[in-house]
């Protein structure tokens, strides 16, 4: 993807959410107050987001249009340049959906366990280094927030069972 | 006056619990500092968490450790390796580098390390001297001239922190919006809440930092799998004993070098958003182009160690001035320990030093002492530096990631805090691979409350709205946010042409107005000097434009 490119659709991305965030500011209430109502700050913003925005959309559309008679490739996301930046997403999502049940405790070992092996591969060697790592890690803040710094972390429905 | 300072030296310097923990700082930010990769700043954000359930002055005192640690750690690598472990040590390895090279790795660093300390030590005397001075004028702004300065501070840093300017102005947008999520300060009217009774408490500063900015910054460092398995750092380098004596009168001997390049580093640290990535660089090229030897530099000039090292310790007692006095951030790092402040329900203003002269004073305190640890643990943090750069990046960013979960929940114990961090590191990783600056964001995201709140009162005050105008220190910083938005043409501009010719005496010429209204005899002083060497200037460039 040329820089043009996604500029162009990062700047009408940029369009579309002022666009939504401006319609929803009209949902603020007015108090009936004197003085600067609630709205009226927000509506400035985004209209210089909008403003922006189109500037943005315009540069890269000129520039877009220039190149496009030298480069005909079709339009392509490289994801694999993204993998292992998904893989966090993932294992993050997956960390925080589980909170609840498994814990800080256990949510965060499961979850910097799962994470070395997907970035660092896995062997009998390296799982037991990526296991020992996450044990002692999480092991290690948990008892500093839960003793040290008197943080009530998230127990989970497993050890609070036990 | 004096019984305040000692009171706040006595709660820094004679309770063992905030030492340690300075300690503790400092030997976090040298190592922040040292790896490449990291940053001070990221250092300062994931030591937050700690400081929760400390004082304001311990967590304060921490901060200021990993603050100064972090501005020193970067030369170790990069005199060592030739890989600056921050921005602000790349021009300490023109010449460190080539130094350690030539076989005097301990006088390079000994150099280094007590260039940092003095030029820390000078900008710290400057911090106490000017920052209740620069209060005391801060107590004349208004909330017209405040908005105003706030407006200078998001486009300035917008003009200096990228090629792409109006990818700035969308990051600063953006920050700007993101603070105003959420129940609204003045009214307590919910904003863009979608129904949703978390949003409508709006956006906690701390996990919108993490986020942004350090979970963003380990997804991009294990990007590549390659780089991420390997080491951090595959050029190793063997313990170093410092040549403290050689190098001290080595700093001592250059101190024109030595006091130019703390004063380049001050007065780049009070302009907002400009830190010590701009301040190093600068006094390198100011110190070449003063010195007699100007063919030694890049092969291990001494001047060219001193000049970066002592300005970039010198740019933190100036960010601070700035953060102390007005309560604007000179750069990321004090945005950070601005937001600190915040969570321990300080505000900083031009009255922060007068209504909290014993945190005030035990952060300069704390300031001074930071640079003594800094010295003292120089050595022992050399070798744990070496063996933190045998360890791959996924292990630390992994680790990092969770530690990062866990100190935001700390913050308010509600999961949706460790959402937020999440989807703003999100947008943070696209924001950077668009090239985005994340600078505005960030600085768009502390001050914009303060902004809405300042334009409320102005509004609620009067009607007027030329008072932005006609009030001398608004129309001051309006033009200041003028002339730094055309910084970046100038830059571009090609040395010949007209624009480039007439920028600086314009600027110049234009700045004086404001400072004639003003009316004291010291700055209309000032001014006439701007205006007489403006116009000076535009006569001289005019002319030999003409002759061209």
């Amino acid at each position: 993807m040329t820089n043009n490119k996604s500029d162009l659709i990062i700047a009408i991305f940029l369009l579309c959410f002022s666009g939504i965030m401006i319609n929803d500011a009209s949902n603020i209430r007015d108090l009936g107050f004197e003085g600067m109502k609630a709205d009226a700050w927000p509506r400035v913003v985004l209209w210089m987001l909008v403003v922006m925005s189109s500037v943005m959309l315009g540069k890269s559309y000129f520039q877009f249009k220039t190149e496009n008679h030298k480069d005909n490739s079709t339009f392509k996301i490289n994801f694999s340049k993204f993998k292992n930046a998904l893989l966090c997403f993932g294992m993050f999502i997956f960390f925080l959906s589980t909170l609840d049940y498994l814990g800080m405790l256990l949510g965060g070992i499961v979850f910097v366990f799962g994470l070395l092996t997907l970035l660092g591969g896995f062997s009998m060697k390296l799982g037991i280094k990526h296991l020992s790592i996450s044990v002692l890690s999480i092991g290690f803040m948990w008892m500093v927030f839960t003793f040290g710094l008197r943080v009530m972390l998230p127990e989970g429905e497993i050890l609070r069972v036990w | 006056m004096f019984d305040i300072i000692l009171q706040a030296g006595a709660s820094v310097l004679l309770d063992p619990l905030t030492l340690g923990l300075m300690a503790i700082g400092t030997l976090a930010g040298l190592l922040a500092g040292a790896i490449p990769g990291f940053t001070i700043a990221m250092g300062v954000i994931l030591t937050l968490p700690f400081t929760f359930g400390m004082s304001p002055i311990q967590g304060l005192a921490t901060m200021m450790g990993v603050f100064v640690g972090g501005l020193s750690g970067g030369l170790m690598s990069g005199m060592l390796t030739g890989i600056p472990g921050t921005p602000s040590s790349v021009a300490t390895t023109f010449d460190g580098f080539p130094m350690v090279r030539a076989g005097k790795p301990g006088l390079a660093l000994g150099l280094g390390l007590w260039s940092s300390f003095f030029g820390g030590m000078i900008s710290a005397v400057i911090l106490v001297a000017l920052a209740p001075q620069l209060a005391f004028l801060g107590l004349e702004f208004g909330p017209w001239d405040y908005f105003s300065l706030i407006i200078f501070a998001l486009t300035i840093t917008v003009s200096l922190s990228g090629d792409n300017m109006v990818k700035g102005l969308i990051a600063g947008l953006l920050g700007l919006f993101a603070a105003c999520v959420g129940e609204d300060e003045i009214n307590g009217v919910a904003r863009f809440a979608f129904g949703s009774d978390y949003i409508r408490q709006g956006f906690a500063f701390l996990p919108v930092l993490i986020g942004l900015f350090a979970f963003s910054q380990l997804l991009s460092d294990v990007e590549d799998s390659r780089k991420a398995k390997a080491p951090l750092m595959a050029k190793t380098a063997d313990p170093v004993r410092v040549e403290h004596r050689k190098a001290i009168a080595l700093v001592i001997r250059n101190w024109i070098n030595l006091f130019r390049s703390s004063f380049i580093g001050i007065f780049t640290g009070i302009l907002p958003a400009a830190g010590g990535s701009i301040s190093n660089i600068l006094a390198y090229d100011q110190a070449k182009k003063a010195a007699k030897n100007r063919d030694e530099f890049g092969k291990g000039a001494v001047d060219g160690i001193i000049a970066p090292e002592s300005a970039n310790n010198a740019t933190a007692g100036g960010a601070l001035i700035m953060m102390m006095a007005l309560g604007i951030p000179g750069d990321i790092v004090t945005a950070v320990m601005l937001g600190a402040l915040m969570i321990h329900n300080i505000i900083p203003g031009p009255s922060f030093i007068q209504d909290e002269p014993m945190l005030a004073y035990g952060v300069f305190i704390a300031f001074f002492a930071a640079h003594f640890f800094m010295v003292g643990l120089q050595a022992f943090s050399l070798r744990l530096f070496l063996l933190v750069t045998k360890i791959p990046m996924y292990v630390l960013a992994s680790v990092i990631l969770a530690y990062c979960a866990i100190g935001v929940f700390a913050l308010h114990n509600i999961t949706f805090d460790i959402w937020v961090m999440f989807g703003f590191g999100v947008i943070g990783y696209f924001m950077r691979k668009l090239g985005f600056p994340l600078a505005p964001m960030i600085l768009g995201v502390v001050l914009g409350k303060l902004a809405e709140l300042n334009i409320a009162r102005a509004i609620g005050t009067s009607d007027d709205y030329f008072l932005f105008l006609t009030r001398p220190w608004s129309l001051f910083f309006l033009l200041m946010a003028i002339v730094s938005i055309l910084f970046p043409f100038y830059q571009n501009a090609s040395k010949d042409s007209l624009f480039s010719k007439i920028y600086v005496p314009i600027s110049m010429m234009v700045l004086s107005f404001p400072l004639f209204l003003m009316g004291s005899p010291v700055r209309m002083i000032i001014a006439a000097i701007l205006l007489l060497t403006g116009s000076f200037l535009i006569y001289k460039r005019t002319v030999s434009f003409k002759t061209i």
